[in-house]
């Protein structure tokens, strides 16, 4: 069985705003989401990256205690996202809790928030604190915190897969998610990812020195994909969230289309964790545009993955010019909001449908002069109108973990 | 610690940490407030820090009896006769 899987509804939190209208006018005037890190009274005095992706606005959650007490940040992000998504659906609670709808839902870390709170318990001085250790902690902190927070919340009975690869978390679960529908084991799947804001995040691709340094008193400047004077990612936060859904339900019960996953590709590198791999990048494109049956000539715009960091930046782009030549247009959009981690890949696959919805495509924020190593590509010149067709979402992690996601737009796929 | 004063703390928590609106005595816990198992674990950790000490496993166990604010009373009262023998 193998069936049409479409996206009807989508939310996302991010560090240059919250919902379709916002996001939007963030990445038509180059606005950036990149702040000041803040001092977490811990870490913050040795990093030397003193910037982040900032989620700085409120957000009303109108969360009961009942489902806050086993939530942590990460879990307030993925159920504000989820509820938003739920809500735009219209579907009935009947099917919400038949069993049909599953949940593919994660994060890099859990909550390291509360992780760091039972830490503080072990090293302060723990005959006072022998019962600081709450009960809920681990629910709050745990691995599949997102994913079994939305369920619990909503009543979802169906699967439930929780990501937890690092910056391929979201692509992932929306890959897997839509593997669930085309192959007919669920019927839909609420799915995607959240990341809280985390010194320790920071810290460690501080240490690796992956972390953009050279712009902490002019943030907005930094990350620069592509860039000749780009100096590493910068982490950041926030949460997003996608439903998809088998194409003939979802036409049926007169759901809007945003958009039809029509390939996706997963794999490894098979060796270094860390290090960007050309054949391993290169072979995720090509898997995921041989199971859409498409040609890279089909392809019309591209979401890299473009963390800025001076290597990875430069693998991506042999690997794209070499299955898609300089053909599609290709933004990095982690440049309007740092390195969301675990939430980037549906964060940018959710630019990427206001984009193909509003018929723009938006620059790479701070690409002021591309490094000639990066220069084969067809970067997004500016602001410009476009109508897009099929577009690709590439994430790649930690761990040799690579995805490919092909969206094309709703319209065509009606 | 009196009843009394035990009835204080005990509301206080309920209030502020569970969000309890208005909570009688003796009404149920799990139907009038939702409170449920894991709320009940929970809320022995800050009895803990009220009484300033541990409770064993089986006086833990023994708090899944627990049906209402007076019988939460009724149970601090015994732990701390306990402790005082």
């Amino acid at each position: 069985m193998k069936r049409r899987v479409v996206i009807t509804a989508c939310s996302a939190i991010t560090p240059i705003g919250y919902g379709q209208t916002n996001i939007v006018d963030s990445l038509q005037q180059g606005r950036s989401g990149v702040k000041p890190l803040r001092d977490d009274g811990l870490l913050t005095g040795h990093i030397h990256s003193r910037v982040f992706g900032t989620v700085d606005y409120p957000i009303a959650y109108e969360f009961t205690r009942s489902h806050r007490k086993t939530m942590g940040p990460v879990a307030f992000y993925a159920c504000q996202v989820a509820k938003d998504v739920l809500i735009a659906s219209g579907l009935s609670q009947e099917f919400i809790t038949s069993g049909r709808l599953g949940v593919a839902f994660g994060s890099t870390h859990g909550s390291p928030t509360v992780q760091r709170e039972i830490y503080k318990t072990f090293f302060n001085n723990l005959e006072e604190k022998f019962s600081s250790i709450g009960a809920v902690d681990y629910l709050r902190s745990m691995v599949h915190t997102t994913a079994v927070n939305i369920t619990r919340m909503f009543g979802i009975t169906g699967r439930v897969i929780a990501t937890s690869t690092a910056c391929t978390t979201s692509s992932q679960a929306i890959g897997f998610g839509y593997e669930m529908v085309k192959y007919g084991m669920q019927d839909a799947m609420l799915c995607g990812g959240a990341d809280e804001y985390d010194t320790t995040t920071v810290a460690v691709f501080d240490n690796l020195l992956a972390c953009s340094v050279d712009y902490n008193q002019t943030p907005e400047r930094t990350p620069r994909p592509f860039d000749k004077k780009r100096d590493g990612l910068v982490v950041g936060e926030g949460g997003g969230a996608v439903l998809l859904e088998e194409y003939e339900a979802a036409k049926r019960r007169g759901a809007p289309i945003l958009a039809e996953v029509i390939g996706f590709a997963c794999n490894n590198n098979g060796g270094d964790l860390i290090l960007p791999n050309l054949q391993g990048i290169t072979s995720t494109l090509h898997l995921a545009l041989q199971d859409a049956a498409i040609n890279p000539t089909d392809v019309d715009y591209i979401s890299a993955h473009a963390t800025a960091t001076k290597m990875g930046d430069i693998i991506e782009s042999q690997a794209i010019a070499a299955v898609y030549g300089n053909g599609p247009h290709v933004t990095g959009l982690k440049s309007y909001t740092g390195h969301t981690m675990g939430t980037c890949g549906v964060i940018e696959l959710i630019m990427t449908l206001y984009m193909m919805a509003e018929g723009f495509l938006a620059p790479t924020l701070n690409l002021e002069e591309v490094d000639p190593r990066c220069a084969m590509l067809r970067h997004t010149p500016g602001l410009m109108e476009a109508k897009t067709t099929i577009a690709s979402v590439q994430n790649f992690a930690f761990g040799g973990v690579n995805t490919c996601l092909l969206i094309k737009n709703g319209r065509e796929a009606v | 610690m009196t009843r009394d004063i035990l009835q204080e703390k005990i509301l206080t928590i309920l209030v502020q940490d569970f969000e309890f609106q208005q909570p009688g005595l003796d009404d149920n816990l799990r139907d009038v407030h939702g409170f449920d198992s894991i709320d009940a674990i929970e809320l022995l950790g800050k009895i803990e820090i009220m009484l300033g000490c541990s409770l064993t496993r089986e006086e833990k166990e023994k708090a899944m009896e627990i049906r209402t604010i007076n019988d939460i009373l009724d149970y601090l009262e015994k732990i701390q006769q306990g402790r005082v023998r």
